[in-house]
C-alpha cells in the first residue's frame, strides 16, 4: 500500500470526521440532553413519542410522504413511458421542461403557486371575472395543496429513474411477452412494469423522504403540523424554552433517522434486484414505439399540460419581479424595474455573498471531490467503501439536520461560527455528494490501463493524473462543478440557521421579504434572477454535456 | 400448400434493404434453418415471421392463415413460440412462472396449467428446478426454460433465434441434438437462425442460405456442401480452393467445361446444372481441400495434373493441412495425419474432374 494513499485518505476522514461526524454527534448528544440541566437520558425522546401532538405531526408526515409518492407514481409512469418509448417532436425540449424542477429552488414553486393559485391569486381572480364561481376555490392551503407543490417538484426524479427503466429494460423481455400472447396493457403489467421496480425504487425513496426535510412549504402555506416544519419553528422560534428547543432538536434526529434508515434499506433492496439480462445486440436505445394518432396527441397534451405548469413558476415570479403592489389583479398593472435596481444596485450584498459562498464551497467541492473519487475508485486502502457510504448517505440527510448540528457544533465547542467562513463550509458539506458522484462514475469509466501506460513511460502518480486523468475526466468534472454550483447557489435549510446580519444569501434574501408583505416584489426579482443563473449555467451544462446530465442524475444509477 | 408460405417479403430500415423481397416454404413437420453472415436478414426474416417487424411488403401465410395481406396480426395472435438469442427468460419470475406465462392468458384451469408447465420442464431436462429464479440458474438451464417456454402451448410453428450462440463450445454441441430431437419428437414445424454453418447443417432438414437480404440457395445440408450455388456459398460453407480462370469451352452433355486457370491450360471442371456458360467467361475453377490428392510421384492419371511444392504444413491431429505453392498460387489440401511429407518436398497434385466444379 503506497504511503502518499495512506496519508490521502487520512486528510479525508479527518475533513469527514470535522464537518459530518463531529457536528452530528454532537446534535445526537444534545437531543439527549435533559433540557435546562447537565443530565441525559432518553426522557426527550419518551417525551416526544407520548406528546399526541408530536406523534400527530410524524403520522401527518408519513401520510404526506405517501401520498406525495402516489401522485407522483401515478402522473410520473406516463410520462416517464412517453419520453422513454415514443418517437416525437420536440422530445429534448419536453424533456428539460419536465426536469426543470429538480435545478429550480423549492421554495420558488411555493411563492409562484401562491401569486397564482391563491385565495385572491391569478386564477380565481380570473374564474370570478368570468363568472365561473362567486366565492375563490380553495386550490393550495391545505394538504392537496402541500401535496400538489411537493410532488411538481419532485416528479422528475420518479421520471428520471422510471425512464431509466424503461430504456435499459431488454427488448427481448418484452417481445417475449408479446409472442407468449401477452399485447399491450397486459405486457405492461406483468412485464415491463416488475423489471423497473429497482430502478423505480431509487427515485421513490428520495420522493418519499422529501416530506421529511421539507420545512419551507407547509410554514409558508399555514400548514405547520409537520415534522420538519414543528423543528423549525421550535428551534428557531423559541429557542428560550429549552423544553420545545429540545423537542425540536428531536425532530430533527427523528427526521434524520427516519431519511437514513429508507435511504439505505432501499439501496440494499435495488442492489440485490438488480435485474442484469444477458444484453447482446441489443440497441442501447430501447426499444422506441411509433404511437398511434390518438396516444400521440394524446401524449403531446399530457406533455403540454406538465410542462405549463412547470413554466408557470418562472413566469409568474417574472410577472412580480417587473411589477409593483401586483394585488387584487388577475396580471400586474404596473410595470417597474425598481425591484432590480433594488437588488442590483442598492444592495448587491445578497447577490455577492451567495456567489461567495457557492464559489468557495464549490472549490472545496472540487479538490475534496476528485481526491475523493481517486481514493475510492483507484485504491485498496481498507475503509474507503464505507467512506464512499458516508459522503452518499449526505444525499438522504435533511440540511436542517447540518444547520442545527453546526449550529450547536461551531458555535460553543469550536467557535467558527462566529466567521463567515462557517457559510462555504456549511455549503459544502451539505452538497459534499454532488460533485463526488459526477466525478467517481467519469471515474470508473476511465480505463485504468490509459493511466498505468502513463506511469510504465516513467511519469509520476501526480502527473499522470494532471496530464492523463484529468482532461480525459474534463466532462463529467465540468458538469459535476456546475451542478455542484446550482445545488449550492439555491441552499437554503443549513444556511437559514448560521447566518448572521451580512452573511445572508439570496434564498435567505427571498424568504426574509416574503414574510414582508407587500414586499414580495423584490422577493420574486431575487427568485427570478436565481432561476436565470439557474437556467444559463443549465444550458452551458447542456452544451458540454449533453446527455450526460439525464445519465448522471438519474438516480437509479450508481 | 406448404405450411409456411413467405411471398415477396420485403423490410427495409430507411434506405437500408435488410431482406430483399424474398420467398420461402416451410413444410408441416420440417426444420429449417436460415443460415448466413451477421447482417444477411436471417434475423430480420424469422421477425418478421413473428411479427415482430413490420414488413412493408409481401405475405406470409401459416397454416392457411394470411398474417400481412388482410391486415397485420400482432404477435400475441399468432399463436408460435420463440426462442430468443439472450433467452429473454424473465428475471422477476420463478421458472415455473416463466413457462406457464403464456397458458394463463388462455382460459384452462389451473391444476392443468400447472401440470402441463411441470411436463414440459421435465421434457426439457429441468424437472426439479421449477421453484428456482433464473438468476440462479445456469446459461444452458435459462436456455431450456426459454425452450421450454416456447414448447408449452404446443405452437404451430417453433422459431429459434440463434438460441445456441451465448453457449460454450461443448455444450452447444450437446443441445444441438436436444433441440433437434425434442422438436422432431413433438412434429413442430420450426424455423432456425444460426451463423454457424456446422450448427445448421446437424440441425436442420433443409438449409436457406442468405446473402445481403436474397436467398442464395436452398437445399440440404449435403445439396449445399457438394453442390454450392455460386462462390459465397461454397466460402461460406466449408473451405475451398478458389482458382481463378477462363472458360475455354463448354461440354454441355457431360455437364462439364474445360478452365484455363494460371497454372494449368486446360482444367476439366463439372458445371452446375441450369447455369448459362460460354466461352471467355471468367469463373473459378474450385475444389474442396479434402478432394484434391497428393502424390510424391507423377501418378497414373493424366487429367488434372499439376506439379507444386509444400510451402507450409499444419497440424490439426486428425488431419493436416498442406498449402501447396502452384506457380506461385497456393492450394490448400487435407489429408490423414500419417501423410509422410514434409514442408519443401515437391508433390504432384491430382485435382479430380469429377469433384473440381465451376463457380461464378
Amino acid at each position: 500500500m503506497p504511503r502518499e494513499n495512506i496519508s490521502l485518505a487520512a486528510i479525508l476522514w479527518a475533513v469527514i470526521a470535522f464537518l459530518v461526524i463531529y457536528p452530528l454527534s454532537v446534535l445526537i448528544i444534545e437531543s439527549l440532553r435533559i433540557a435546562g440541566t447537565n443530565e441525559w437520558g432518553f426522557s426527550n425522546y419518551l417525551a416526544f413519542f407520548r406528546d399526541t401532538y408530536y406523534l400527530k405531526t410524524f403520522w401527518n408526515t408519513m401520510v404526506l410522504s405517501t401520498l406525495v409518492l402516489l401522485t407522483t407514481t401515478i402522473f410520473g409512469i406516463p410520462l416517464a413511458y412517453i419520453l422513454a418509448r415514443y418517437r416525437h417532436r420536440g422530445k429534448t425540449v419536453f424533456t428539460a421542461l419536465i426536469l426543470l424542477p429538480i435545478v429550480l429552488p423549492a421554495f420558488a414553486g411555493v411563492f409562484a403557486f401562491i401569486i397564482f393559485f391563491g385565495k385572491y391569486g391569478t386564477l380565481n381572480l380570473l374564474l370570478m371575472q368570468f363568472g365561473l364561481t362567486k366565492v375563490p376555490i380553495n386550490f393550495i392551503y391545505g394538504i392537496h395543496g402541500l401535496v400538489f407543490i411537493q410532488s411538481l417538484h419532485l416528479l422528475p426524479f420518479i421520471v428520471l429513474s422510471l425512464s431509466a427503466g424503461f430504456t435499459n429494460i431488454d427488448p427481448s423481455f418484452e417481445e417475449a411477452a408479446e409472442v407468449e400472447g401477452a399485447s399491450g396493457f397486459r405486457r405492461f403489467i406483468t412485464v415491463t412494469l416488475p423489471l423497473c421496480t429497482p430502478s423505480y425504487l431509487a427515485g421513490a425513496v428520495i420522493v418519499f423522504l422529501w416530506p421529511f426535510t421539507d420545512w419551507l412549504t407547509p410554514l409558508i402555506l399555514g400548514k405547520v403540523d409537520y415534522l420538519p416544519s414543528v423543528a423549525y419553528i421550535n428551534i428557531a422560534y423559541h429557542f428560550t424554552d429549552m423544553n420545545r428547543k429540545h423537542m425540536g432538536i428531536v425532530a430533527v434526529v427523528v427526521s434524520s433517522i427516519v431519511c437514513i434508515l429508507l435511504f439505505v434499506l432501499a439501496r440494499r433492496w435495488v442492489e440485490r434486484k438488480k435485474y442484469t439480462g444477458l444484453s447482446k445486440g441489443t440497441t442501447s436505445e430501447g426499444r422506441v414505439i411509433e404511437p398511434g394518432p390518438i396516444i400521440r396527441y394524446g401524449s403531446y397534451l399530457y406533455m403540454i399540460i406538465v410542462s405549463f405548469v412547470v413554466l408557470l413558476i418562472p413566469i409568474v415570479l417574472g410577472l412580480s419581479a417587473f411589477s409593483r403592489r401586483w394585488v387584487f389583479e388577475p396580471f400586474p398593472t404596473y410595470w417597474t424595474l425598481d425591484n432590480f435596481k433594488l437588488i442590483l444596485l442598492e444592495s448587491p450584498l445578497l447577490i455577492k455573498n451567495s456567489f461567495l459562498f457557492s464559489g468557495i464551497a464549490l472549490i472545496f467541492g472540487v479538490v475534496f471531490g476528485l481526491l475523493a473519487a481517486y481514493v475510492i475508485v483507484r485504491t485498496r486502502i481498507r475503509g474507503n467503501q464505507t467512506l464512499d457510504f458516508i459522503i452518499t448517505l449526505m444525499l438522504a440527510f435533511p440540511g436542517m439536520a447540518v444547520g442545527v448540528s453546526y449550529m450547536l457544533a461551531f458555535w460553543n465547542g469550536i467557535p467558527l461560527a462566529t466567521h463567515w467562513i462557517i457559510m462555504p463550509i456549511a455549503l459544502f458539506a451539505r452538497r459534499l455528494p454532488y460533485f463526488l458522484r459526477m466525478a467517481h462514475s467519469s471515474y470508473l469509466q476511465l480505463d485504468i490501463s490509459l493511466e498505468e501506460a502513463s506511469e510504465v513511460s516513467g511519469v509520476g502518480k501526480f502527473r499522470t493524473f494532471l496530464y492523463i486523468s484529468l482532461p480525459l475526466l474534463l466532462k463529467g468534472v465540468l458538469v459535476g462543478v456546475v451542478m455542484f454550483f446550482i445545488m449550492a447557489f439555491q441552499e437554503i435549510s443549513t444556511a437559514i440557521f448560521l447566518y448572521k446580519g451580512g452573511w445572508e444569501t439570496l434564498p435567505i434574501g427571498i424568504y426574509l421579504n416574503w414574510h414582508r408583505g407587500m414586499e414580495f416584489g423584490i422577493a420574486a426579482a431575487m427568485a427570478f434572477l436565481m432561476i436565470v443563473i439557474t437556467f444559463i449555467l443549465l444550458l452551458i451544462i447542456s452544451r458540454i454535456g449533453g446527455g450526460i446530465l439525464k445519465a448522471a442524475w438519474g438516480p437509479g444509477e450508481k | 400448400m406448404a405450411f409456411i408460405e413467405i411471398r415477396n417479403l420485403v423490410k427495409r430500415y430507411g434506405k437500408v434493404v435488410a431482406v430483399n423481397n424474398i420467398d420461402l416454404n416451410v413444410e408441416k413437420g420440417e426444420m429449417l434453418t436460415l443460415l448466413g453472415p451477421s447482417g444477411c436478414g436471417k434475423t430480420t426474416t424469422l421477425r418478421c415471421i413473428a411479427g415482430l417487424e413490420k414488413p412493408q411488403a409481401g405475405e406470409i401465410i401459416i397454416d392457411g392463415r394470411s398474417l400481412l395481406a388482410e391486415g397485420f396480426v400482432q404477435p400475441s395472435e399468432r399463436g408460435i413460440g420463440m426462442v430468443f438469442q439472450n433467452y429473454a427468460v424473465w428475471p422477476h419470475m420463478k421458472v415455473l412462472k416463466n413457462v406457464a406465462y403464456g397458458l394463463k392468458l388462455q382460459k384452462i384451469p389451473k391444476h392443468k396449467i400447472r401440470e402441463r408447465a411441470l411436463q414440459v420442464l421435465d421434457m426439457v431436462g429441468l424437472g426439479g428446478l421449477e421453484e428456482r429464479y433464473p438468476a440462479q440458474l445456469s446459461g444452458g438451464q435459462q436456455q431450456r426454460v426459454a425452450l421450454a417456454r416456447a414448447l408449452v402451448r404446443n405452437p404451430k410453428v417453433l422459431l429459434l433465434d440463434e438460441p445456441l450462440s451465448n453457449l460454450d463450445a461443448k455444450l452447444r454441441e450437446k443441445m444441438r441434438f436436444e433441440i433437434k430431437s425434442l422438436v422432431r419428437r413433438m412434429g413442430m414445424t420450426s424455423v432456425y437462425v444460426t451463423h454457424d454453418q456446422a450448427e445448421a447443417m446437424v440441425i436442420s432438414d433443409r438449409i436457406v442460405v442468405m446473402d445481403s437480404g436474397n436467398v442464395v440457395q436452398t437445399g440440404t445440408a449435403q445439396d449445399i456442401y457438394q453442390m454450392p450455388a455460386n462462390r459465397f456459398v461454397a466460402d461460406f460453407i466449408g473451405t475451398m480452393n478458389f482458382m481463378s480462370g477462363e472458360i475455354i469451352s463448354v461440354e454441355a452433355e457431360t455437364n462439364s467445361a474445360y478452365v484455363k486457370t494460371e497454372f494449368n491450360d486446360k482444367l476439366l471442371c463439372k458445371t452446375t446444372d441450369g447455369t448459362n456458360l460460354k466461352q471467355g467467361d471468367q469463373v473459378f475453377a474450385s475444389i474442396r481441400p479434402e478432394d484434391v490428392e497428393i502424390s510424391p510421384d507423377r501418378p497414373e492419371t493424366s487429367g488434372n495434373l499439376v506439379a507444386g511444392t509444400i510451402a507450409h504444413k499444419a497440424y490439426l491431429g486428425n488431419f493436416l493441412f498442406f498449402f501447396v505453392t502452384v506457380k506461385g498460387i497456393t492450394i490448400r489440401v487435407q489429408v490423414p495425419h500419417y501423410v509422410p511429407l514434409e514442408e519443401g518436398a515437391d508433390i504432384y497434385l491430382s485435382l479430380n474432374p469429377e469433384k473440381c466444379m465451376v463457380l461464378v
